[in-house]
């Protein structure tokens, strides 16, 4: 099984702290994700990337009971609400372990997310942050 | 720009019809709208043909059965609203000048294409696809916060459902032609949590037509033309600038431009076909299309007002719940079904004294923008 990534540039991880990487804009601040060329809500060039902020809210679930190409059935997927202002479509992980509720606090953690015949994919979901205040 | 008028319309009975090609669909519808319209193919001097899953020019073969050759086609796709593009198109090549008589067409075959029996994905590559989207969980993850904030129940939700079904009932084009209880709905099997399989349109095969020329000709034709008095397409923006996803800004701004158009507003409006892929767009969209104030969506409902027998109706057909949806084919039935009904030829499901009939599709799920494609199309006589 060789580990690939599931795309490249969208997230990194440095001294065990994961991160998705974005683009902030120099000229009105929008962030976006994942790293774009020009700001799409201004169209300036002038964007650099950051690491976006690793701890976000549960915006919207749910669980999915029909297959799709990478994942069988049941799955859970949702909006996650970043303090960046920025909603991340995302796999959920966790979910059996910890019933959803909308407004939760949700983690970013650098998970398998599918193997196929020769490969081990490798990308981001967000779990249920659990038991600290 | 030039009034433009429907003098013809036909459709395919919605169903699961796998013997049958897409273009044979076409063709069907193509030929049933040029009967009702008393034209013969050779007048037809131009086309638009939606399809998404077909191969390639579905719509010269769909027209070669029907007679219409040696013209202009164009295939379209736009997801769901790619019916409702076609005619969009249609309307301006006459509305401009250019031709005086044109058909739109859009013709679907769910049962055969390569995502029968799946949840229909993004194009391939897609971000959000990827990691699993669908058009329905896109839909269940908006009512799953749409009732935690607005505290609408399932049980309400369900109810578009009962009332489209039990519309369709009467309706010979549709495709389930059943009654369902809430509890049925509600007790249906999970698909996308909350929405179950009753709360969604079914996997469908279908077409449809309606033939467009300029206000003068169409008095050649007929001694009641339906005119088109709003045509809008409008993409959607991105998914960053929407503020709220249990809100449709695409469909909000596209209604608001068509009633622009149109010189009116949603107080003029007498019955409504709308993009019901799941019970819980309906609600939804009253608000959109400004049918009522936010916080208002279930009283409408539950008030009977969108009742075939209320103030405003809305999917009197039975909508894509019990009709199905046939995708390129949706925005094509619903002109069609507004046009019975501005005829006075809905059967069983006639509203009373209708004058002008709105249109809406919503379709097409792409990451980082809010949808692909509103249509509104708002129709008078």
């Amino acid at each position: 099984m060789t580990k690939v990534l599931f795309q490249k540039g969208l997230f990194e991880e440095t001294q065990g702290e994961p991160a998705l990487i974005g683009s902030k804009c120099g000229s009105c601040g929008q962030v976006l994700f994942p790293v774009k060329s020009v700001c799409l809500n201004c169209m300036s060039a002038d964007l650099e990337s950051i690491r976006l902020r690793r701890d976000g809210i549960l915006y919207t679930y749910t669980t999915v009971y029909m297959a799709s190409e990478h994942f069988p059935p049941p799955y859970t997927v949702g909006w996650i609400e970043l303090p960046e202002g920025i909603r991340i479509f995302s796999q959920i992980r966790g979910w059996q372990e910890n019933p959803l509720k909308i407004g939760m606090d949700m983690r970013l953690y650098i998970e398998t997310l599918w193997r196929d015949e020769d490969n081990e994919v490798i990308g981001y979901v967000f779990k249920p942050v659990i038991g600290e205040t | 720009m030039r009034e433009v008028a429907i003098i013809g319309v036909g459709s395919t009975v919605f169903g699961k019809f796998p013997e049958k090609a897409i273009f044979e669909l076409g063709t069907e519808a193509v030929q049933a709208a040029l009967k009702d319209a008393g034209i013969s193919p050779k007048d037809i001097q131009f086309a638009y043909y939606a399809n998404l899953y077909g191969g390639m020019v579905e719509g010269q073969a769909a027209l070669r059965d029907a007679g219409i050759t040696d013209i202009e086609i164009t295939n379209v796709e736009n997801a769901c609203t790619g019916g409702a593009t076609a005619v969009r198109r249609t309307w301006y090549d006459i509305a401009s000048g250019l031709y005086d008589i044109g058909i739109a067409v859009g013709s679907e075959s769910m049962t055969t294409s390569p995502i029968a029996g799946k949840l229909i994905p993004p194009a391939k590559g897609d971000l959000s696809g990827e990691l699993g989207m669908n058009t329905m969980a896109k839909f269940a993850l908006s009512q799953r916060r749409y009732m935690d904030i607005s505290g609408v129940t399932l049980e309400q939700i369900a109810m578009v459902s009962v009332k489209n079904h039990h519309n369709g009932c009467a309706n010979p084009y549709s495709q389930y032609k059943k009654e369902f209880s809430a509890e049925d709905i509600i007790n249906s099997r999970l698909i996308c949590d909350p929405i179950t399989q009753l709360q969604s349109c079914s996997t469908t095969d279908g077409a449809a037509a309606v033939i467009l020329t300029s206000l003068n000709v169409a008095r050649r034709y007929t001694r009641k033309p339906v005119i088109i008095a709003a045509s809008v397409i409008r993409g959607g923006d991105y998914a960053f600038r929407q503020k709220d996803i249990t809100f449709s800004d695409v469909t909000y701004k596209g209604v608001k431009g068509a009633y622009t158009m149109a010189g009116i507003g949603p107080e003029d409006i007498n019955l409504c076909e709308l993009h019901d892929a799941f019970a819980v767009n309906e609600l939804q969209h009253y608000v959109e299309l400004g049918f009522c104030e936010r916080g208002e969506e279930v009283a409408l409902l539950m008030d009977g007002v969108t009742n075939i027998k209320g103030r405003l109706p809305v999917n009197p057909s039975g909508g894509l719940l019990s009709k199905g949806h046939p995708l390129s084919a949706t925005g094509v039935a619903q002109i069609a079904e507004i046009v019975w009904q501005l005829r006075g030829q809905a059967g069983k499901n006639q509203v009373p004294d209708a004058k002008v009939g709105l249109t809406h599709t919503l379709g097409g799920e792409v990451a980082d923008l809010e949808a692909g494609a509103v249509g509104v199309h708002i129709l008078k006589v």
